[in-house]
């Protein structure tokens, strides 16, 4: 249990996916102007890279590493997440056709997050069991979604913030994000 | 005067998004979001590939409904003034769209997760954990879909029209912690 929860600190918060790594920004940026949209759209990338990582395990355990064919593990993983990506709209579409009408704007979004790839290249580099990399994958997921929940939360009190002019949407938002990647820093002491 | 973008400022607890009118029948209207969120829309789309999987026209078809004469008479627009083109704000309520979002994603995830624990516990193979997770994500999608359906049946899932999207500006409710 003790390393689990290790896990969790070390991926969420520690070494998160936003802020410490700098991936998926684009989504950081451009879903974060309500909370519950962020919530959706982090709910929506955490089954991504979960599902997706246990996709990328099977395949970098059972055909790249044995026939040694690393070279092609980027090119492999982007196909695997845009499979997973498809898997999952066309899942829901299937099973709730309502859900599906509901949610739709997310899925489409999160092919082209690299943090999908990010999780999953570090992945390999860890060298983790099946559940390790899941779990990996989830934590790091879950950084990504807490981050963008609170990143919206503090856009959405700074849209009705007496601002300059200038400062006014994106330069604003760029300077939280700074202050917010600063602030994240400090988990870094957990893991000294 | 136009509201110009999909993603609209919506009360507290109500999120808000404009439709457009795709087709009018005598007893009903088709209607399609329109295409709303920063990726797929921006000025380098086409270079980052964000709209690969599928065109987006496709996907946005893939999402019509249809609303009756009740529903749009609810939001005191009569269906017969409706034409192709036409675009509408409809609101779904925040809370059901993020029970929506833990349903259909999380419900499956959490039983694949547990399955792969368990069986790791149980068995110390790494390729027995992966097909019993792959063994829980199917339970789960099957969960999902029940649960799904009873939400659908309840009428949780079904945007509700608010007003024609050219006719007023969006209000924006000001809302302050604390007050």
């Amino acid at each position: 249990m003790r390393e689990y929860l290790l896990l969790l600190v070390s991926a969420a918060l520690v070494n998160n996916v936003i802020l410490a790594r700098f991936l998926g920004l684009c989504s950081f940026m451009g879903v974060t102007t309500r909370v519950d949209t962020a919530l959706g759209m982090g709910m929506a990338t955490t089954f991504v890279i979960t599902v997706s990582s246990m996709a990328d395990w099977a395949v970098e355990a059972w055909l790249l590493q044995p026939y040694g064919l690393g070279y092609l593990r980027t090119v492999t993983f982007i196909l695997v997440i845009a499979a997973a990506v498809q898997f999952t709209e066309m899942s829901v579409k299937k099973l709730s056709p309502a859900l599906f009408r509901t949610l739709g704007i997310y899925l489409p979004l999160i092919t082209t997050n690299c943090a999908v790839l990010g999780v999953a290249l570090l992945l390999v580099e860890g060298r983790m069991s099946f559940v390790h990399s899941t779990l990996f994958a989830l934590f790091s997921s879950l950084g990504y979604t807490l981050v963008m929940a609170i990143f919206a939360g503090l856009r959405e009190r700074l849209a009705l913030a007496d601002a300059p002019r200038l400062f006014e949407g994106p330069p604003l938002g760029f300077i939280t994000a700074s202050l917010l990647a600063l602030a994240f820093m400090g988990f870094s002491g957990i893991s000294g | 005067m136009q509201e110009s973008t999909s993603q609209v400022c919506a009360p507290a607890g109500e999120q808000e998004s404009i439709v457009r009118v795709v087709a009018v029948e005598a007893d009903r209207a088709w209607l399609e979001p329109e295409q709303g969120m920063s990726c797929g829309s921006c000025a380098s789309a086409a270079a980052c590939g964000a709209k690969g999987l599928g065109t987006l026209a496709s996907r946005l078809e893939a999402r019509r409904y249809a609303i009756g004469r009740a529903s749009a008479s609810g939001a005191g627009i009569d269906l017969a003034d409706l034409s192709v083109g036409d675009r509408l704000v409809v609101a779904i309520d925040a809370g059901a769209l993020l029970k929506a979002a833990g349903l259909a994603y999380g419900l499956p995830l959490a039983a694949a997760l547990a399955a792969a624990i368990v069986a790791q516990e149980a068995t110390g193979s790494d390729g027995m954990a992966l097909l019993a997770a792959v063994a829980g994500l199917a339970a789960g999608l099957g969960v999902m879909k029940r649960a799904a359906a009873r939400m659908a049946a309840r009428g949780a899932l079904q945007p509700r029209l608010v007003r024609r999207a050219d006719a007023v500006r969006t209000l924006i409710r000001i809302h302050r912690p604390g007050s």
